[in-house]
């Protein structure tokens, strides 16, 4: 808009020109500041809850790293009965992350080769039934996994991780000297990787839809054969979005709680990567079968767990944000 | 594998002034090579099925040994023979893609197959309508039920939800009609909170509000664990809604005189309805399977609570208290609550998906 004067209105008193009238993009009505002051106040809410959590976490968590040092995140012992007590999640952190890293390498082949044959390979009929069934499954909370992993999955898994053992048992991380494959982060993995598989899915698929069908068209007419126009121009065009989805996927296993604690035996010996053994760890377990009969520096303890776990998920998934924002463009 | 098909526009026979031709050059049948490929997709199971049976193979070694190595040689066999080097290199890539999405699907089918069958056993209108009381874990299932969870689970998420969807929804609103420079940071605050470990939420709750403050468990004390879990979804989708309604609407409201807020009341919101609708569905669908959060704060209850104030039960936390029993019938319970989750959540993202396709056929 111009900033023009405006001319006095008609009818009104000749030869005083009105002062140049102010423009502004802020509301000037009484409702509309009422109600961007709602938006406004919403949003103010929302961080406010984000930094309460965030400031009463490290408040709570304060004693247990002043107290256990860089041992609370190294060492392997949890003892809250000893004065003072010693609170170490060493192996449930790297726990969380042995069965996210397995879930992942379990669930990568799968999603993207389901989302390639949701997107190339399946006709529309299939490929509509195959969405919404992943889509649905993606929804079915994890206690229900975690039954379904407990009662019907873990004898099926543990049977896969005998054969495994019997077969490849030379190599150290298949190793098994307890001859128990019940409750190993190998079967912790798969409920993982069940949980993520349709995350993943969806997030690859979306790439592959939204991809630029001339390019791959163009690699078919220079003579590429389905192969080479896979992993010569969709992988590489898409990979931005596939590892954003990964990364996200990787977020849900590390905050995962219930369906590993009924599957996994928690266990403070440390498992560094016998992954058929039935020991392993998970600090959202670990906190959800602590806190019952915690006291008070123990909980402090399993704050100071949840601000370590919180803080690993955020990074994760602000990673997996940023590099999904980079691979699609066309979403901003 | 057919070669692939040309787009209508690019078949010579729509093109003006083209004499169609007689026949279609990829359509001609051959029957050598449909045997090779009927035989590449065949054999290798028939040989497999048989040596797996025949020596007494562990079905698992036979898929992966036996099954998986004679399906390769087979279809990069068949490959080759028809479309030479390229053909081999896409018989391993369909066989490859083929094989991990069956296994997907056998996996993804085994949830849903398990809790639907056994679930099914446990459900009566005994089932659905009866409280927890003077149950057992070993108590038959003809008496006692879910119902006391069912209302739980509807009051403590429904009031999450009276509480969520109007705060998200306004957070949108924030973020799409406004031009506020903290927009991003905001957004990004509100995507890290869907970060936030369920347990974490549950956590903070519990050690902020009960242990500090030293107020006793309560199904409330619940609703709010669940609050940062849903508000990002809501945040999202309902941002996603807003954003897709043309400008061009909002502009000829604004046009037209009306004030800010009745340009969104009476303009945007019901444009981008379905789409709000979507995020009421979805952020309910997230949170009600949530088991941490509630073990956390809100305790049991085997009685039927109508007090939001006091701890009562949710089916997750149902859920959770039969599992950990080892009867049969503590477990056919477990399978019965896990099966009325299981059809409320396919309830609420079947009416997602009809409120989402009733967009789509109007816009058409």
């Amino acid at each position: 808009m111009s900033d023009a004067p405006i001319n006095a209105p008609a009818g009104g008193q000749t030869g005083s020109v009105p002062a140049k009238r102010k423009l502004s993009t802020k509301p000037h009505s009484k409702a509309d500041r009422v109600f961007y002051g709602l938006a406004r106040g919403a949003s103010i809410g929302a961080i406010v809850l984000v930094a309460l959590i965030l400031v009463f976490l490290l408040i709570r968590s304060g004693a247990t790293f002043g107290q256990q040092g860089i041992g609370f995140i190294t060492g392997n012992v949890w003892n809250g009965s000893v004065n003072p007590p010693v609170l170490q999640i060493g192996p449930m952190l790297w726990g969380s992350i042995l069965i996210a890293i397995i879930g992942v390498i379990f669930a990568v082949p799968m999603s993207i080769a389901t989302a390639y044959f949701i997107e190339f390979m399946a006709n529309k009929r299939v490929a509509k039934v195959a969405t919404v069934i992943v889509d649905l499954l993606a929804a079915i909370p994890s206690i229900v996994i975690g039954l379904w992993g407990l009662i019907i999955f873990t004898p099926v898994a543990a049977h896969w991780a005998e054969l495994l053992n019997k077969g490849l048992g030379f190599i150290p991380i298949f190793g098994n000297s307890t001859g128990n494959f019940v409750g190993s982060p190998f079967i912790a993995g798969w409920i993982v990787a069940v949980m993520i598989v349709p995350i993943i899915t969806s997030v690859t698929r979306e790439i592959f839809s939204q991809m630029d069908r001339d390019i791959i068209n163009a690699a078919l007419a220079l003579g590429g054969s389905k192969s080479t126009s896979f992993f010569k121009v969709i992988l590489p065009t898409g990979s931005g979005g596939i590892v954003g989805g990964v990364l996200l996927g990787l977020g849900r296993a590390l905050g995962e709680t219930v369906a590993i604690y009924f599957v996994l035996n928690l266990s403070f010996d440390i498992n560094w990567g016998q992954v058929l053994e039935n020991r392993g760890g998970s600090v959202a377990s670990i906190i959800l079968s602590k806190f019952g009969e915690a006291t008070t520096q123990e909980i402090s303890g399993l704050m100071a767990a949840g601000l370590v776990l919180f803080v690993i998920t955020l990074v994760v998934n602000w990673v997996a944000a940023w590099i999904v924002n980079l691979a699609q463009p066309w979403r901003r | 594998m057919s070669p692939q098909q040309l787009r209508p526009s690019m078949d010579p026979g729509n093109l003006p002034g083209m004499p169609r031709p007689t026949t279609e050059p990829w359509r001609i049948p051959n029957p050598s090579r449909r045997l090779k490929v009927t035989l590449a997709s065949v054999l290798p199971m028939l040989v497999a099925v048989a040596l797996t049976f025949g020596f007494k193979i562990d079905p698992a070694v036979g898929l992966i040994l036996v099954f998986l190595p004679l399906q390769i040689i087979a279809s990069v066999w068949a490959g080759r023979n028809i479309y030479g080097r390229k053909g081999q290199d896409d018989a391993l890539l369909v066989i490859f893609t083929i094989f991990f999405s069956a296994f997907v699907g056998v996996l993804l089918v085994s949830v849903i197959w398990s809790v639907v069958e056994a679930g099914f056993k446990a459900l009566s209108w005994q089932y659905l309508t009866q409280n927890n009381v003077y149950i057992t874990a070993t108590t038959s299932l003809q008496y006692g039920g879910v119902a006391h969870a069912v209302l739980g689970t509807l009051m403590i998420v429904g009031l999450t939800t009276l509480i969520t969807v109007p705060l998200g929804i306004m957070v949108a609103v924030y973020l799409t009609e406004t031009r506020e420079k903290p927009r991003n940071a905001v957004r990004t605050l509100v995507q890290a909170m869907s970060g936030l470990p369920s347990v974490v939420s549950g956590l903070f709750v519990y050690s902020a509000l009960i242990v500090g403050l030293g107020l006793r468990y309560g199904g409330w004390l619940g609703s709010i664990a669940l609050i940062p879990l849903m508000l990002p979804t809501v945040t999202r989708v309902a941002e996603e809604a807003l954003r897709l309604v043309p400008q061009e609407l909002r502009n000829g409201a604004l046009a037209l005189g009306a004030p800010a807020y009745r340009a969104f009341l009476q303009v945007t919101m019901p444009a981008a309805k379905s789409g709000l609708i979507t995020a009421l569905i979805l952020g309910i669908a997230r949170v009600i399977g949530e088991t941490a959060p509630l073990l956390l704060t809100v305790n049991y209850a085997n009685n039927t609570v109508w007090n939001i104030g006091d701890p009562m039960a949710s089916l997750p936390t149902y859920l959770f208290q039969y599992i950990g029993n080892n009867y049969d019938t503590s477990l056919q319970r477990a399978w019965g609550a896990a099966l009325v989750v299981l059809i409320l959540v396919a309830i609420l993202f079947t009416a997602a998906r009809l409120v989402s396709r009733g967009k789509k056929a109007r816009k058409a």
